[in-house]
């Protein structure tokens, strides 16, 4: 099971290279571009970046633990991530993630059997004001009930 | 309490983010008289304005332009600070989504005046949605010939890229920014024995929040004076404050520094929800020790105000807690918070901040003794200014914030020795 | 251009004026003045981290402790190093470092030699119990490979091994991954140390995380003694300790090497096969003297060598190993000058340009060819047509040269036994002068003391009476 950045991936990357001093700048970029592409970062693809950087696999493996968004295995299609700091407890985020659990039917930390959704909780999501949020992939919901959840849930099935 | 829109004098025009919709409501305008004032004049209006960084510390924007523009390496860099992670704070997002051309519009003053020709914007990973907006501004920007070659016709050229964050709270710390932009883990830097500006890749850096960054367009176009007419003496004009919590109206809104607390939150935010007695406020994100609401009734919005009350204006974000509000699990979930954050790098705070947080469960759960809270503060106090960086010693504020003005509900939580 | 001048300035620690040079780190000059500072992250060869904190100090006009590590000297700097303040910050810093950590000092190789254990025994804390935490559990058997093992519950995350990988091998197989109190040292999955300096990173270590397969469970390091010696490897000469001990049941015994600091040489460090050559140093060991196969007493031996060197007077060729003292060398040399033979310390046998590397390891694999040269011994291969008797002192090539009869004085045992062969002592159980390949003396002192010694080389000639520099 090799990796291998799609020919427009590594275009996109070797042109966002001229704008950095360096080109260990790309990390990040490059590790998203595995994301985009897979959906999590795999050994081999730490390997495949770290020889297109010219850095050491190992550099590469503690950048991917480090941030919270770096996936090394697979999750569901789906990734729910509500937010469990203060100002969403505040306003009633445990009732919207008990409404999440029961109607997946998993626990925080868990993939659903048909493999749709990945439930986390996370740290702040910088969007205090429209508390409780979540966010599903890319995109955020605010001033959540659990009656919204519901709605929401029934648009990504 | 006068109105005062600077930074989001445009928010409320709609589509502004489209370039044309910008261009016909002034920005871009102070780019022009940039270039005829000359760089160092637009050095000199940041420092007779008086801007303080508005990312938490509250620093003079002055010092660390002027360590960035004075060096002598003709390759210096800019990295907006838009990692906005600090819990209770969402005021950046505001800007890049709202107003994102007068971001760039200030990137392109504070390039100009410290003489850098690139510019990164360091975005916290789950903004993406927020940076597409961003991004979109920038493309456009890009293909007005404002960035790029020649900016706005000047021989001058000025790159900026997006730089995408991955999830890590700490990033939004200067030094860890610039070593996470350097494709590394993102610890904190040793602090340097003198004054000096940040390095990137070993190049004279300067690292401003975007809330600042924004505010300069307003100075160089209308002047110091003119931001200095706003604010008190010491803390100078305007900042994008924030509520969220037990308020009726949640959301961001832009004052004076000196503004009082309670006249904020009951003028913006409609007062404390459902009629209920304020208990405590979190002044400028989870990170600024608790103020009680005897306390929030003295409380200025400005930097000596915060400080007299042994508090810190932090980033604006105001967290707003009612009578209702559990003071034990609220420091239970902060130091959650910490404990989940904590870069890991330096010992008091890598094995502290978990440590901590285990006691605050025990609280919570009615299975601690009094010999663990104490046990808690004596942690507190290892974790207080024997870091590497502020994050330690800010959780040490929080820590003894919370059990010092709510001891009451903690012993409470107490399981008593008999 | 000229060396920068070092300035020394004077500083004021405890009370004490010392003097230093502007600009050391200070935890470096308080640890050479003798002052006890605790740390783990910093390391001479490592340069400061300051992710361990234990170092703190106060320095006379600012408000909070610093790290001794990051502070540098400068003229009148005033330094606290035992202040109440100090000792709780260490304690307190101590005690995060314990809350993760099994503290199963009787089962862990490291105790004795451990910083962790040493400080927590001198701040007291052996019978704190650590309140509401329960310890978080991770790998405790982990081999990284190259004989090295890991027990992440112990490490103290100082990083020095992730830094002896990364910046000073450049092979970077070590890092940090997560983070908070999941930080833990790892290799990226699949993958092991692939480098000869691996085992450094056990000396490395300042608690137990890092052991030696090789040394883990053999032997506690309190019966140890360490003799300062230097590494027979190759001609590059790095200074090691010979740690060994003599028990009860057990002959003095070699445990292991390990790198002695030598800033000339080889700085810190030594390569792993040099680290473990002391297996082949003593096995195999040759103890008894013989004639043809069958074994003989020592005396008979000296008179039967004394013997056949008479009868080949003005026919004999003497080959001498490049490993031999100086002191051997010369000896050999007057010794080969009396009885008229022909010395040669061929060199080419020793190349191993396999071996070599840009760093500690020479192609001269024999320690002291340097030194043969200097003595002027001819260091070509003899050109014997047969009619000789062939004396030869532990060389590794003497099969290669044609000779009627045949001495061998060797270390160890051979595979066919020569006509005569009488054990000599090996490099560690006698003293002596080594030249390296830089042109370095070093001396190495006699390390092993044997209930039952082998003659060394020097005795075996006594009976030429070849003058007072038999005694060394």
């Amino acid at each position: 099971m090799g990796f291998a950045f799609t020919e427009e991936n590594l275009r996109e990357l070797e042109a966002l290279a001229k704008r950095y001093p360096s080109k260990e700048a790309l990390m990040l970029p490059a590790l998203w571009k595995v994301m985009e592409q897979e959906g999590f970062i795999s050994v081999e693809a730490m390997e495949a970046v770290a020889e297109w950087l010219g850095v050491s696999p190992m550099k590469v493996y503690g950048v991917v633990t480090f941030y919270e968004m770096f996936h090394e295995k697979p999750l569901g299609r789906h990734h729910i991530k509500v937010c469990r700091t203060l100002s969403c407890a505040l306003c009633g985020q445990s009732g919207v993630l008990e409404r999440l659990k029961e109607r997946l039917g998993i626990e925080v930390g868990e993939t659903t059997e048909d493999g749709r959704f990945t439930l986390s909780q996370v740290e702040c999501l910088g969007s205090c004001g429209t508390a409780p949020v979540m966010q599903i992939d890319d995109t955020l919901y605010e001033n959540l009930t659990p009656e919204k959840v519901d709605e929401i849930l029934k648009e990504l099935r | 309490m006068r109105e005062v829109k600077i930074v989001s004098r445009r928010f409320d025009v709609p589509d502004v983010d489209r370039l044309d919709v910008a261009l016909e409501h002034g920005a871009y305008k102070a780019v022009e008289k940039a270039f005829s004032m000359g760089s160092e004049a637009v050095l000199n209006a940041v420092c007779e304005s008086g801007l303080r960084g508005k990312g938490g510390g509250g620093a003079p924007a002055c010092g660390k332009w002027k360590l960035a523009a004075q060096h002598p390496d003709p390759v210096k860099f800019l990295a907006v600070n838009c990692d906005e992670s600090e819990p209770g704070t969402f005021k950046d997002r505001q800007i890049i989504t709202k107003d994102p051309h007068l971001l760039i519009e200030g990137i392109i003053l504070t390039c100009y005046a410290i003489g850098a020709h690139d510019a990164y914007i360091y975005i916290r990973g789950e903004y993406h949605d927020f940076q597409k907006v961003l991004q979109k501004a920038i493309d456009e920007a890009y293909g007005a010939g404002i960035l790029g070659e020649k900016t706005m016709g000047h021989d001058w050229r000025l790159d900026v890229t997006i730089h995408r964050g991955a999830g890590a709270y700490i990033c939004g710390e200067k030094s860890a920014l610039l070593e996470s932009m350097e494709g590394k883990r993102g610890h904190p830097r040793l602090k340097p024995h003198r004054k000096e500006p940040e390095w990137y890749f070993g190049r004279p850096t300067l690292v401003n929040n975007v809330e600042t960054i924004a505010t300069v367009p307003f100075i160089v176009a209308e002047g110091p004076q003119a931001y200095r007419s706003y604010g008190t003496e010491k803390s100078p004009g305007t900042m994008l404050f924030a509520l969220s919590g037990h308020v009726e109206r949640p959301g961001v809104y832009e004052a004076e520094f000196g503004t009082p607390m309670m006249e904020y939150i009951e003028r913006f935010g409609g007062g404390i929800k459902g009629g209920r007695a304020l208990k405590a406020v979190i002044p400028g994100g989870a990170s600024t020790p608790v103020l009680t609401a005897a306390e929030a009734a003295e409380a200025r919005l400005d930097y000596e105000s915060m400080k007299s009350l042994g508090s810190s204006l932090g980033t604006g974000g105001m967290i707003v807690m009612d009578e209702t509000v559990d003071m034990v699990e609220a420091l239970k979930n902060l130091l959650g918070f910490y404990h989940h954050e904590s870069c890991g790098q330096c010992t008091p705070c890598r094995e502290g901040t978990g440590w901590v947080d285990r006691i605050a469960d025990a609280v919570v759960r009615g299975e601690a003794e009094a010999a663990d809270l104490q046990k808690m503060l004596d942690i507190s106090w290892t974790m207080n200014g024997k870091t590497i960086c502020v994050f330690a010693p800010a959780v040490s504020g929080v820590i003894d914030a919370f059990v010092e003005k709510f001891g009451d509900e903690f012993q409470a939580r107490l399981r008593s020795m008999a | 251009m000229s060396e920068k001048v070092k300035k020394m300035v004077k500083i004021t620690v405890d009370d004490r004026t010392i003097e230093a040079e502007e600009g050391a780190i200070l935890l470096q000059v308080l640890l050479e003045n003798g002052f006890e500072i605790p740390y783990y992250c910093y390391h001479e060869a490592l340069g400061p981290d300051g992710n361990c904190r234990m170092c703190m100090v106060e320095i006379e006009g600012k408000k909070r402790p610093q790290i001794s590590c990051d502070t540098f000297v400068e003229e009148g700097l005033i330094v606290r190093t035992d202040t109440e303040n100090i000792r709780r910050v260490r304690r307190g810093i101590l005690e995060l470092q314990l809350v993760n950590h099994p503290v199963d000092c009787p089962v862990c190789d490291q105790a004795g030699e451990c910083s962790l254990q040493d400080y927590y025994m001198e701040y007291g804390l052996y019978h704190g119990k650590v309140p509401k935490a329960e310890k978080l559990h991770f790998e405790k058997h982990l081999d990284l490979g190259r004989n090295v093992m890991l027990d992440q519950e112990r490490c103290v995350l100082c990083k020095r091994c992730v830094r002896f990988t990364g910046n000073i091998v450049k092979t970077g197989e070590l890092g940090v991954v997560e983070r908070a109190d999941h930080s833990h040292i790892a290799t990226l999955p699949g993958r092991k140390l692939e480098n000869g300096y691996a085992m450094n990173v056990v000396d490395l270590c300042p608690v137990g995380a890092l052991t030696s397969k090789d040394f883990r469970f053999k032997q506690r390091v309190w019966f140890l003694t360490s003799t300062p010696s230097v590494c027979h490897g190759c001609a590059t000469g790095c200074a090691i300790y010979i740690d060994h001990a003599k028990t009860k049941f057990e002959d003095d015994t070699i445990y292991r090497f390990r790198p002695r600091k030598n800033p000339d040489i080889n700085g810190h460090f030594i390569c792993d096969e040099g680290r473990l050559s002391y297996k082949a140093l003593q096995e195999n060991r040759l103890r008894e003297a013989r004639a043809e196969s069958s074994s003989i007493g020592f005396e008979e031996a000296a008179a039967q060598m004394k013997k056949m060197v008479e009868s080949w007077q003005g026919r004999i060729v003497v080959l001498a190993d490049a490993n031999l003292y100086i002191e051997e060398l010369e000896m050999v040399q007057i010794f080969a000058n009396r009885i008229g033979g022909k010395l040669h310390a061929p060199l080419d046998a020793y190349r191993d340009p396999a071996f070599e590397d840009a760093w500690l390891k020479s192609a001269m694999r024999a320690a002291n060819a340097k030194g043969v040269e200097r003595l002027g011994i001819d260091t070509s291969m003899p050109s014997s047509r047969g009619e000789v008797l062939l004396i030869n002192f532990n060389h590794p090539a003497a099969g290669d040269v044609k000779a009627r009869r045949q001495i061998d004085l060797l270390t160890h045992r051979p595979e066919t036994f020569a006509d005569l062969t009488l054990p000599i002592a090996a490099w560690s159980e006698t003293s002596g002068t080594l030249v390296n390949e830089a042109g370095i003396e070093q001396r190495c002192e006699q390390a092993l003391f044997p209930n039952d010694p082998v003659p060394t080389l020097m005795t075996w000639l006594e009976a030429w009476d070849l003058g007072e520099r038999c005694l060394v």
